[in-house]
């Protein structure tokens, strides 16, 4: 007898307009891998070349930061998370991300992005410059601006820390029409 | 130097009296990158005379805006003591993001000359290959 599960999960991704999924380890040679199915799926469900744009922006930003900021599988070394772009219910897209992370970078991080959240694209603006001309803040192994890029290409998005039995996990949701 | 455009990588091209980057930029490893890219302008880019850079960026990510800034600030630095630099940021007309990005490097030039140069968007394809 088939698992319902199976099922289960197909009839979720259909309901959701799951365009991409992945879960598991990630790294750069994977986001190589990955980018252009990604992108075909895109361009044959959005005919603005901008927007895919945009959305494929967002996706690669929270790729690099499950591969740089996740918590780190102990035999790989790899981030590990789940990431996918999906169509929502007036055709503009949704990113999603989840990842386990540093309990000791909750509060950095929760800062970050509250901050984030109230500023407006002008603002935005200015402190994607900013940071260019002051450099990462420490701790960073990218730019220190993926999350203000990221915030820059959508139209909102929402986050949470949310608490597992296996410490916290970081969950970002962004909407792009 | 010349180097051909990857998946994430752009076309390179750089020499005496010119550079030249076309295609995207979300480089696996931004150093590795990097270093050779501004390795070659300061052992190619001459102190006097005139240069041209050419960049026609499809898209780039948060990573390699940090290389772009300091790819400007060289420039910047070599107009300052004496070459001419003349830059050509070219967009697509309808792509705002890229536009705002070349406002964004315009604003800190001050001895270079750059320009915004909006072009006709290719009816197909993503632009050419080389």
């Amino acid at each position: 007898m088939i698992n319902d599960e199976t099922l289960e999960l197909h009839k979720f991704m259909q309901a959701r307009r799951t365009l991409f999924c992945y879960s598991g380890p990630l790294s750069e040679d994977l986001l190589t891998s990955i980018s252009n199915p990604v992108r075909q799926q895109l361009s044959e469900s959005e005919s603005d070349e901008g927007v895919a744009k945009r959305v494929f922006g967002v996706f690669v930003e929270q790729a690099q930061n499950i591969i740089r900021y996740a918590t780190l599988r102990a035999d790989t070394g790899e981030g590990v998370g789940t990431i996918a772009i999906s169509v929502t219910e007036n055709d503009g897209f949704l990113i999603e991300a989840v990842n386990a992370i540093d309990s000791t970078k909750r509060t950095a991080l929760e800062a970050t992005l509250l901050e984030l959240s109230m500023k407006d694209a002008k603002e935005l603006r200015k402190m994607y410059k900013d940071r260019l001309r002051s450099g990462p803040p420490e701790g960073s192994q990218g730019a220190g601006l993926g999350f203000i890029e990221m915030a820059r290409r959508v139209q909102r998005f929402e986050f949470e820390i949310a608490d597992t039995e296996n410490g916290p996990v970081f969950v970002y949701r962004g909407y792009v029409s | 130097m010349e180097q051909a455009a990857t998946q994430r990588t752009p076309h390179i091209e750089i020499s005496g009296a010119a550079c030249r980057i076309v295609g995207e930029c979300y480089p696996e490893n931004i150093q590795e990158f990097s270093a050779p890219v501004m390795s070659s302008l300061r052992s190619l880019v001459p102190d006097s005379g005139a240069y041209q850079v050419e960049m026609e960026l499809f898209y780039f990510n948060s990573s390699s805006a940090k290389f772009l800034f300091d790819f400007f600030e060289f420039f910047e630095e070599k107009a300052a003591s004496g070459l001419a630099v003349k830059i050509n940021w070219n967009y697509r007309l309808d792509d705002d993001t890229m536009l705002e990005a070349g406002e964004d490097f315009a604003e800190d030039m001050e001895s270079c000359e750059f320009e915004l140069v909006g072009v006709e968007v290719p009816s197909e394809g993503e632009g050419e290959a080389e």
